[in-house]
C-alpha cells in the first residue's frame, strides 16, 4: 500500500492475573493501519477486543510488544507525553457517548478543541461546519438530555473528529442504538473516511456495523483469525462476514 | 439484616459525609451550652449584682440567638439528611420496604446523629467549660476568679432546647417520608436535568434580588432616630430575601450569558468551569444564599464585637481623663490640693474650672436632676491647653453653644435634630458636639454647654458657680493614698475618685469577646456547610472527570478547571458578604454615632478572608482527592 502506516501493532501481548494463574487475553497482535483506513474488529466475547482497545488508547499497558503511532512506540512513553498524543492524536467514542451533561451540545463538541488553546472563533466554525455534516446543527444548543440516543453518538463523533485526530478508535459506537440510528451514524462515519477527513479503528460485534468498513479483522482467542477486505457492495460483504462467522462458529453477540 | 444493623450501617457511612456539619452542630451546641453555664454558674456574681445582671441578659440575648440559629442549622442538616435518604429510598421501596419503616429508618438513624452531635456538644462544653470562661475573661479584660463549675440544668436545657428543636425536624422528615409517593422517591436519585432556567424568569429575580437588597441597604444606613430598631429589622429581612434572589436570579443570569457567548467561552478550561458553575448555581443556589447570609452574620458579629471594644475603651479612657476630680464652692483652691495630693503621689496634668449651674426655673429643660449647665468658652480652651486634649472650636456666637457630650454606647436618637436650649427667655442654638472629655467622668453626669465669655458672663448671676479642681496622677493605681488627704480639706465638697481596674464597664466589655464567640458559631456553620456541599458535590462529579479523562482530557487541565470553579464557588458569596457587611456595619455606626467603623470593617472581613481561604484549600484537596485526581 502507498499509503502512510499510522498505527503499527508488532508482537502484542497482555496477560492478566497472577503468576501461575494467568490469563493471556492476547497472544501476539500483528497489524497495521495505514491513513483513510476503516477497520472493524470483531470478536466474540471474550476475544479480546476491548483489551486491545484500552491498550491501543494508552489506558492500558501491554505486557509485550510495541504500538507505533506515528512511529512513536506508545508503550516506551511517559504519562506527560502520553497524554498530549491521546489530546492530540487520538479521538475516541465509546458506546455510552460520555457527553458531559452540564454543557450544550455545541460546547461539548468544542471542548477538545478549547481545551488546547485554539482560538474561539475557529472553535465556532468547525463546531458548525462538522454538525452540518452530522445533521446536528439544529440541536447545538441543546442539552445531552434533550437529545436522542443516535443525536448524541454523533454528537460525541463530532467532538473526537473536531481535534482532525489522526486515528479515531470507535468501541462499540452503535452498541447502544437502533438500527435507524446506527446507519445514519455509520454512514456519517463512512462519509468522513471516504472524504479522507479520518482513519478508524471500530471494535464492535454488530456484523452489520462492521460491513460499513473497508476490513473486517476478526479477533479470536487473542489473535487475528482472519483479515477481510471489502468487495463491491457492502451487502456482498456483509454477508461475507456472516459466513465467515458461521463457518467459525462462535457467537459474536 | 435487622432494622437495627441497617440504620447503624448506614449511620456509620453518613457520618464520615457529615462530619464538618456534625462537628459544626456539636460546636454550636457547645457554644451554647457554655453560654448557659456562665449564667447559671454564677461565675459573673463576683462583678457585682448590676454588673453581672446586665451580662446575663447580654448572654441570654445571645443564646437566643445561637438557638435560633441552631433552629434554622437543624434544619437545614435534617433537610439534607433526608435528602440523601430520600435518594436510596428508591432501593428500599423496591426491596418492598413500606413507606412508615423507611420514615422510621431515617428517623432512627437521623437520631443518631443528633444524638452524636448532641454528646459530643454537651460534652466538650462540659470539658471545655472553664478553658471557655478563661478565653471569656481574658477577651474582655476583666477581673474575676475562675473556677471549674458546670451546672446540671445548662446541661439539661442545652439537651432540652437541642431535643426539641431536633425531634421537630426529624418528626417533619419521617411525615414527609411517609406522605410522599414511589415515583417522587425513585425520582429523587435522577439527576438533576433541568440545567437552563427562563432568561425572564431569572431576569425578573434579578431585578427583586438587586431592588431589595437596595432597599436593604438604605434602610440600614439611613438614620432615622427612634425608627432604627424597626429599620434595621426590616433591612435584616430585605437583605436576606434580597441575597436569595442574587443566587436564584443574577447570578445564574449573568452566567448563562456567560456561557451564550461562546467567544468567551472557548478560552481553555472556560468551557469546563463556566458550564459547571451554572449546573453547580442551579443545584445548590439556596445552599450559597445561606453561606452568604451566615458569613455576612458572622462578620458582622465579629464587627460588633470589636466596635463595643473600641468603645468601651474609649468610654474607659474617657472616664480616666482625671484620677480626681474635686468639687468646690471656692475659687482658687487649686494650689492647696495639689499640695495635698503631692505630700503622697504626683501628679502628671491638672486643671481647674467654673461652672455655672443654671437653675431649672430659668430654662425650658424637662429633667429635674440634670440643670444645665455652662462653661466658658475660654475656660475650656484653658482645660484642653492644660490636658493635651484637643480643642478645634470657633467661638461660639451670642445666640449659640458647642454642646459637650459624652461617648454613647449606643442610642438611637436622631443625629438630625438640632439641639436648642432656652436659658431666660434666650434661645441657644448647638453649632456643634463634641466628646473630648473635658471635664473627665463629671461630664457623664451632665449636660453642658460652652457658651462665649460674654454670654457666661450675662448668664452667671443667674446661676450658682462650681469649681472643678482635676488631677490626674501619674500612677493612676495610687488613687486610694491621697483620698484622705483631700477630704481633711475645708475647700473640698465632694470628691469623684476614678479606680482605674474597675469593673463598671465589664459588660460591654464581655459584649466583645461573647460576639467573638457567636462570630465562631457562624463562621463555622458557613464554612462547614459549603464545604460539605463540596465534599459530597464531588462524588456526583466523580462521572464527569472519568469522561474526561476518557475523551483524553490532561488531568493538569481538569485540575485547572477545578481549581477556578472552586475558587469561584468561595469567591461569589465572600463578595455579596463583604459589599453587605459594609452596610451592615454602617448601620451598627449609625446607632454608636460614629461618622464609620470602616477600620473595624475591613479587619472584620479579612480575618474572615482567611478562615474561608483555609477552608477553600480543604475543600479543594477533598475534591481532588474525590473525584480521584
Amino acid at each position: 500500500m502507498s499509503e502512510k502506516t499510522i498505527l503499527e501493532v508488532k508482537n502484542l501481548f497482555k496477560n492478566y492475573g497472577t503468576k501461575g494463574f494467568q490469563t493471556n487475553v492476547l497472544k501476539g497482535l500483528n497489524f497495521a493501519i495505514h491513513e483513510h483506513d476503516f477497520i472493524a474488529v470483531m470478536g466474540p466475547s471474550g476475544s479480546g477486543k476491548t483489551t486491545l482497545m484500552n491498550l491501543l488508547s494508552t489506558i492500558d499497558k501491554p505486557t509485550q510488544g510495541a504500538i507505533f503511532l506515528e512511529g512513536k512506540d506508545l508503550t516506551k512513553l511517559k504519562n506527560k507525553e502520553l497524554s498530549k498524543i491521546r489530546k492530540e492524536k487520538i479521538g475516541f467514542i465509546f458506546q455510552d457517548y460520555n457527553l458531559l451533561d452540564t454543557m450544550t451540545l455545541q460546547d461539548n463538541i468544542a471542548l477538545p478543541l478549547s481545551l488546547n488553546g485554539v482560538s474561539s472563533t475557529e472553535c465556532i466554525q468547525k463546531v458548525e461546519h462538522l454538525a452540518k455534516a452530522f445533521g446536528l446543527k439544529e440541536h447545538l444548543k441543546k442539552y445531552p438530555y434533550q437529545l436522542s440516543g443516535g443525536q448524541k453518538q454523533r454528537g460525541a463523533t463530532c467532538r473526537a473528529l473536531i481535534t482532525e485526530p489522526k486515528i479515531i478508535f470507535a468501541d462499540e459506537p452503535t452498541g447502544a442504538l437502533d438500527s435507524k440510528s446506527s446507519h445514519d451514524l455509520l454512514e456519517c462515519l463512512k462519509q468522513v473516511n471516504e472524504k479522507g477527513q479520518a482513519t478508524i479503528l471500530m471494535v464492535t460485534h454488530d456484523t452489520f456495523s462492521a460491513s460499513y468498513a473497508k476490513e473486517v479483522y476478526i479477533l479470536s482467542d487473542g489473535t487475528i483469525k482472519c483479515k477481510l477486505t471489502k468487495g463491491q457492495s457492502r451487502k456482498e460483504f456483509y454477508d461475507r462476514i456472516i459466513e465467515m462467522q458461521t463457518s467459525m462458529g462462535s457467537d459474536f453477540s | 439484616m435487622s432494622m437495627f444493623k441497617l440504620v447503624f450501617q448506614n449511620f456509620k457511612s453518613s457520618f464520615k459525609s457529615y462530619l464538618s456539619l456534625i462537628l459544626s452542630l456539636s460546636f454550636t451546641t457547645m457554644i451554647l451550652s457554655n453560654f448557659i453555664n456562665l449564667v447559671s454558674s454564677g461565675i459573673l456574681d463576683q462583678l457585682g449584682e448590676s454588673q453581672s445582671q446586665n451580662i446575663e441578659i447580654v448572654i441570654q440575648t445571645l443564646s437566643v440567638v445561637i438557638a435560633c440559629f441552631m433552629l434554622f442549622f437543624v434544619w437545614y442538616a435534617t433537610n439534607v439528611f433526608l435528602t440523601k435518604r430520600k435518594k436510596e429510598i428508591g432501593i428500599y421501596v423496591f426491596m418492598g420496604l413500606s413507606n412508615q419503616k423507611i420514615g422510621q429508618l431515617y428517623m432512627l438513624e437521623t437520631s443518631l446523629i443528633g444524638g452524636v452531635s448532641l454528646f459530643l456538644g454537651v460534652g466538650f462544653g462540659i470539658l471545655t467549660s472553664q478553658l471557655f470562661t478563661m478565653i471569656l475573661v481574658k477577651l474582655s479584660d476583666i477581673a474575676i476568679e475562675i473556677k471549674f463549675k458546670f451546672t446540671i440544668s445548662s446541661v439539661l436545657i442545652t439537651c432540652m432546647i437541642f431535643g426539641i428543636i431536633y425531634l421537630i425536624f426529624v418528626i417533619k422528615g419521617y411525615i414527609n417520608i411517609v406522605r410522599s409517593s414511589v415515583l417522587e422517591m425513585v425520582s429523587a436519585n435522577k439527576q438533576n436535568e433541568y440545567v437552563k432556567q427562563n432568561v425572564i424568569v431569572l431576569l425578573f429575580k434579578s431585578i427583586i434580588g438587586v431592588c431589595f437588597l437596595g432597599y436593604g441597604f438604605y434602610l440600614a444606613v439611613k438614620e432615622a432616630g427612634m425608627e432604627v430598631m424597626g429599620n434595621v429589622l426590616i433591612a435584616t429581612v430585605m437583605v436576606i430575601v434580597g441575597i436569595y434572589m442574587l443566587f436564584g436570579g443574577l447570578i445564574p443570569f449573568i452566567f448563562q450569558r456567560l456561557a451564550q457567548n461562546k467567544r468567551f467561552l472557548y478560552k481553555k478550561e472556560r468551557n469546563l468551569w463556566v458550564n459547571r458553575m451554572i449546573f453547580r448555581v442551579k443545584k445548590n443556589y439556596r445552599t450559597y444564599a445561606m453561606v452568604c447570609v451566615l458569613m455576612l452574620c458572622s462578620v458582622t458579629a465579629l464587627g460588633f464585637g470589636f466596635a463595643m471594644k473600641e468603645r468601651s475603651d474609649q468610654i474607659n479612657h474617657f472616664e480616666n481623663t482625671y484620677t480626681y476630680q474635686i468639687m468646690s464652692k471656692e475659687k482658687g483652691a487649686r494650689q492647696a490640693f495639689t499640695s495635698l495630693i503631692e505630700r503622697k503621689n504626683k501628679i502628671k496634668y491638672s486643671s481647674e474650672v467654673e461652672i455655672a449651674v443654671i437653675p431649672n426655673e430659668y430654662t425650658d429643660n424637662v429633667y429635674k436632676n440634670t440643670p444645665y449647665t455652662l462653661l466658658s468658652y475660654s475656660a475650656a480652651k484653658k482645660i484642653a491647653k492644660e490636658t493635651g486634649l484637643p480643642f478645634a472650636y470657633g467661638e461660639p456666637k451670642d445666640n449659640e453653644f458647642i454642646e459637650l457630650t459624652h461617648l454613647y454606647l449606643m442610642s438611637f436618637a436622631d443625629e438630625q435634630i438640632k439641639t436648642s436650649h432656652t436659658i431666660n427667655q434666650t434661645m441657644y442654638t448647638s453649632m456643634e458636639k463634641t466628646n473630648e472629655p473635658y471635664l473627665g467622668y463629671m461630664q457623664e453626669q451632665m449636660e453642658c454647654m460652652i457658651v462665649n465669655d460674654h454670654v457666661y458672663q450675662t448668664l452667671k448671676p443667674l446661676a450658682q458657680c462650681m469649681y472643678f479642681y482635676n488631677f490626674k496622677l501619674a500612677s493612676a493605681n495610687h488613687f486610694e493614698q491621697s483620698v484622705e488627704d483631700i477630704q481633711s480639706s475645708p475647700f473640698c465638697d465632694g470628691l469623684v475618685k476614678i479606680n482605674p481596674k474597675r469593673n463598671e464597664n465589664a459588660w460591654i466589655q464581655i459584649l466583645f469577646s461573647v460576639s467573638f464567640f457567636v462570630f465562631l458559631v457562624f463562621i463555622f456553620a458557613s464554612g462547614s456547610i459549603l464545604f460539605m456541599k463540596i465534599y459530597n458535590d464531588a462524588f456526583e462529579e466523580k462521572e464527569r472527570y472519568r469522561i474526561l479523562s476518557k475523551i483524553g482530557v490532561d488531568k493538569k487541565i481538569q485540575s485547572k478547571a477545578i481549581t477556578k470553579e472552586l475558587q469561584i464557588a468561595y469567591a461569589i458569596p465572600l463578595i455579596i458578604m463583604t459589599i453587605a457587611s459594609f452596610f451592615s456595619l454602617k448601620a451598627l455606626a449609625n446607632v454608636m454615632l460614629v461618622p464609620s467603623l470602616v477600620t473595624i470593617n475591613i479587619w472584620s472581613i479579612l480575618i474572615s478572608y482567611v478562615f474561608f481561604g483555609l477552608c477553600y484549600f480543604a475543600s479543594k484537596a477533598i475534591y481532588k482527592k474525590n473525584i480521584g485526581l
